[in-house]
């Protein structure tokens, strides 16, 4: 440490580290959210409310994490909501109707939803089609799948298939199983993220397929991997979907895709590839759950909360616009 | 030429200071231009030529420093600024609107009205009255996305004249032209000068500043060093100032003797591209390949690296067949291929120096499936040293480095898998001379220690400097080698262009 030449390993300073952070106004949003209807509302600051924001969050959370991931490479996903409703109507149906094992109908769902997200991507990278398109026409062809296969409410689940609606106690506070599961899967995708070479080929091919071509990518094989992950991550927000309703929902998901997208875009990822963050996905998904029960709590109708999270969504972008303009 | 009692001073910008963050990139920088002279700004890439010019059009505001104007302080804030006092900017890449025509382009946002309606018969009467006094023989009506980059680069300078502009800037406006083109260029650069305009050109060609410019300013690392009279100063003095050494160290001195045969090409061929190439790479050799663009170089490169498929022929690799199946595959081989265009090719742009450097050779650093982020950083960190990059910290955005910089990224990424074939694609093309010796000196460096490289390069010198060998290609045709010794630019031209239109 004597040598002024030595360059010494960065400490981990917590406050430099936040500060050139992608995910600074991301989680100075969130807190300032939260303060204000702390402020606002005495129900608002509670373990229990708190919980109920994460469960509330969820769905959304967890197909965000793919749409992050396709979002990341400079694609867009509109059929993951769809693609949810489908996966969870087939494990509902299999489990209650058909009388598979639930979890071989968990399994069965998730290869579809997988299915579908390996579809997306062998559509961009065989044919080259832009992701948008792609997606727009999965949607529609999910959705209807769904309405063909069933247009009722299948309910009498058994109970694998709402154990992750259901809730422990931590010192007085009911966590629901499904938002341990969604922390779980946040952090594994972080940690792919970040300390793998999968990880790495993701962000290269965001942002610049051919380059990360020619450094030696496999670009068709991490596009691939992203959009059948994200395929995965669908399957897994469809059980979670069902867990917590405790049905099983032709009608499910209708907005799902618009508000993961939200969700993306409030965490600072941007939209024209290479540049993201999951962590930021989870906070974005946490500042919309924030808004609406606070403005619940408040006594706000829910279509101005709809209204509410339209503004937030373009203040944030041109927030993250501005300060990365030169 | 020059007349020292040309025009009453015009601009002058004083103590001109600019900061990113990170990088001071402009300290204390003078330059002062008088009405109807013609004045060269030069300097290596990352100089600050770009910066400056940018804090007179308005495009960046500077931090320190006053503008003067007609002798009038200037606050140029905004790029309307700068218009409205008669400073018109030509970048390299034109601000053109493609598929309108020449006239509307000319008028773009002053379109004049006439009774509410755009007054067209102004707009035509006005942009020919332009053209002709440009000599361009085009018509008004044509688009703009038709025309060839010297006829769109009139157009911008049609455009400049209509706003009536005191001060032109050129920022290397001869790059993108054929020797023809320049030759025009000149002449309507010396007619501007002489209806009194002040005229700043930058450019890297030392060359053109003797044959065209009255006086010249030389930056350095974002300093000011000097400015002088051209006729006052030559070649060598120039080169001094702009880089503080001499020309004649650039191409280091190599007595390494070729080595095994490291890469066997027979008659390879790829679309109608490349026909019928063959020849042999050896360890501890640079073999230059000359040819005029579009002659087969590339084509055959990305072949070698697996980055298209060859259409016929076949490849030899220390002897065993060789047919890469995609860039990884080549790169697992030990060739690797340095694109000729850095930025859509080669870079990762938006990402940082650590990630562009260790990009193709993570699996080195992964230990069951983890990176070891420590072990990259030492390596990237070491690399930065060897190479003498530039840049404030492994995690600052290649986007933000010089052209020089960004070169020695791409030349850390490969080296750091230690290669064997090491395929550069116009090595030093858009790279300030600093920087280029630096890399020539790297190449020698590696041949010594036995790689075996290919230097595909349209600038001569380049070829003749390096080169143990030069192939000479023509219409996807390998149509001659040269050993150094026979290796001439005349030579050279005569078989890249054919003898018959030599002769014609």
């Amino acid at each position: 440490m004597s040598s002024v030449q030595s360059v010494a390993p960065a400490r981990p300073n917590f406050l430099k580290m936040l500060l050139g952070s992608p995910i600074l106004g991301p989680v100075a949003a969130l807190l300032m959210a939260s303060i204000f209807f702390a402020v606002m509302s005495p129900r608002f600051l509670s373990g229990p409310n708190f919980s109920l924001i994460l469960q509330q969050v969820m769905v959304v959370g967890v197909l965000a994490i793919g749409q992050t991931l396709v979002i990341i490479t400079t694609g867009i996903d509109l059929s993951n909501g769809m693609v949810m409703a489908l996966s969870g109507v087939l494990m509902a149906s299999f489990a209650a109707q058909k009388g598979l094992n639930p979890l071989l109908a968990v399994l069965l769902s998730l290869v579809v939803a997988m299915a579908f997200g390996l579809l997306n991507g062998g559509l961009v990278t065989g044919i080259g089609l832009p992701a948008f398109i792609v997606t727009l026409g999965t949607m529609n062809i999910a959705y209807a799948l769904t309405r063909i296969y069933t247009t009722s409410t299948i309910t009498n689940l058994p109970r694998e298939l709402t154990f992750l609606g259901e809730t422990f106690n931590i010192g007085g506070t009911a966590i629901a199983n499904g938002t341990v599961l969604m922390l779980g899967l946040y952090v594994i995708t972080w940690f792919v993220l970040k300390y793998t070479p999968a990880g790495r080929s993701v962000y290269a091919v965001g942002d610049n397929i051919e380059a990360a071509r020619l450094a030696g990518i496999n670009t068709k094989r991490v596009l691939l991997g992203v959009y059948t992950f994200a395929g995965l991550s669908y399957g897994i927000a469809a059980l979670l979907q069902v867990a917590r309703t405790g049905v099983g929902d032709p009608q499910a998901g209708q907005t799902s895709n618009l508000d993961s997208i939200t969700a993306v875009v409030l965490g600072g990822t941007s939209l024209f590839g290479g540049r993201g963050s999951i962590v930021g996905t989870l906070i974005g998904a946490l500042i919309v759950g924030v808004f609406r029960n606070g403005l619940q709590l408040l006594g706000v109708e829910s279509t101005y909360q709809v209204l509410i999270t339209g503004v937030l969504v373009i203040a944030a972008v041109s927030v993250d616009q501005l300060t990365h303009r030169k | 030429m020059t007349t020292q009692t040309a025009g009453r001073v015009l601009l002058e910008m004083k103590g001109i200071g600019k900061s990113f963050p990170g990088v001071k990139a402009l300290e204390g920088v003078n330059l002062s231009i008088r009405e109807g002279q013609v004045h060269a700004l030069l300097g290596e890439n990352g100089a600050g030529k770009s910066t400056l010019i940018k804090i007179l059009s308005g495009a960046y505001t500077r931090d320190e420093g006053e503008i003067f104007f007609d002798g009038q302080l200037a606050d140029i804030k905004a790029p309307a600024d700068a218009e409205h006092l008669g400073i018109s900017t030509i970048y390299q890449e034109f601000n053109l609107a493609p598929n309108m025509t020449i006239a509307e382009n000319i008028f773009l946002g002053h379109l004049p009205t006439k009774a509410g309606t755009i007054d067209w018969a102004t707009v035509k009467k006005r942009s020919r009255e332009l053209l002709d006094s440009l000599e361009v023989d085009l018509s008004v009506d044509a688009l703009t996305g038709s025309l060839s980059v010297a006829q769109q680069q009139m157009v911008e300078i049609a455009k400049a004249l209509n706003r009536n502009t005191r001060i032109l800037v050129m920022d290397e406006p001869s790059a993108v032209l054929s020797e023809r083109d320049i030759e025009n260029l000149f002449a309507v650069v010396r007619r501007l000068q002489a209806s009194g305009i002040g005229i700043i050109y930058i450019s890297h060609r030392l060359r053109e500043i003797f044959e065209l410019a009255d006086e010249v300013t030389v930056l350095k690392d974002g300093r000011y060093v000097d400015t002088k009279q051209v006729a006052d100063v030559n070649m060598e003095q120039l080169v001094n100032l702009m880089i503080g050494r001499d020309l004649e160290d650039v191409y280091p001195k190599r007595h390494g003797e070729p080595g095994e045969v490291v890469l066997e090409v027979s008659h390879l061929a790829q679309a109608h591209l490349a026909k019928d190439v063959s020849f042999q790479l050896r360890a501890c050799e640079i073999v230059g390949f000359a040819g005029i663009t579009g002659s087969g170089r590339t084509e055959v490169a990305r072949v070698i690296f697996g980055a298209d498929k060859p259409t016929a022929g076949e490849m030899k690799l220390y002897g065993k067949p060789f047919r890469p199946r995609s860039p990884r595959d080549a790169i697992n081989q030990g060739v690797a291929l340095v694109t000729e265009d850095r930025k859509r090719q080669g870079l990762l742009l938006k990402l940082q120096v650590y990630f562009n450097t260790t990009v193709s050779g993570l699996d080195r650093l992964t230990s069951f499936g983890v990176l070891r982020l420590q072990d990259e950083m030492t390596l990237v960190q070491q690399w930065i040293k060897n190479l003498r990059i530039k840049t404030p910290s492994p995690e600052f955005m290649v986007v933000n480095m010089s052209g020089g910089n960004q070169q020695k990224v791409i030349l850390a990424r490969w080296l750091s898998l230690g290669i064997k074939v090491f395929i550069m694609d116009e090595p030093t093309r858009g790279i300030d001379v600093g920087s280029k010796s630096e890399i020539y000196q790297t190449m020698a460096d590696l041949a010594e220690q036995g790689v075996a490289i290919i230097m595909i390069s349209s600038e001569l010198p380049e070829v003749l400097g390096m080169s143990d060998r030069v192939m000479v290609m023509r219409e996807g045709r390998m149509v001659k080698e040269l050993s150094r010794a026979e290796a001439s630019e005349e030579e050279i031209m005569l078989y890249a262009v054919g003898h018959e239109e030599v002769a014609s």
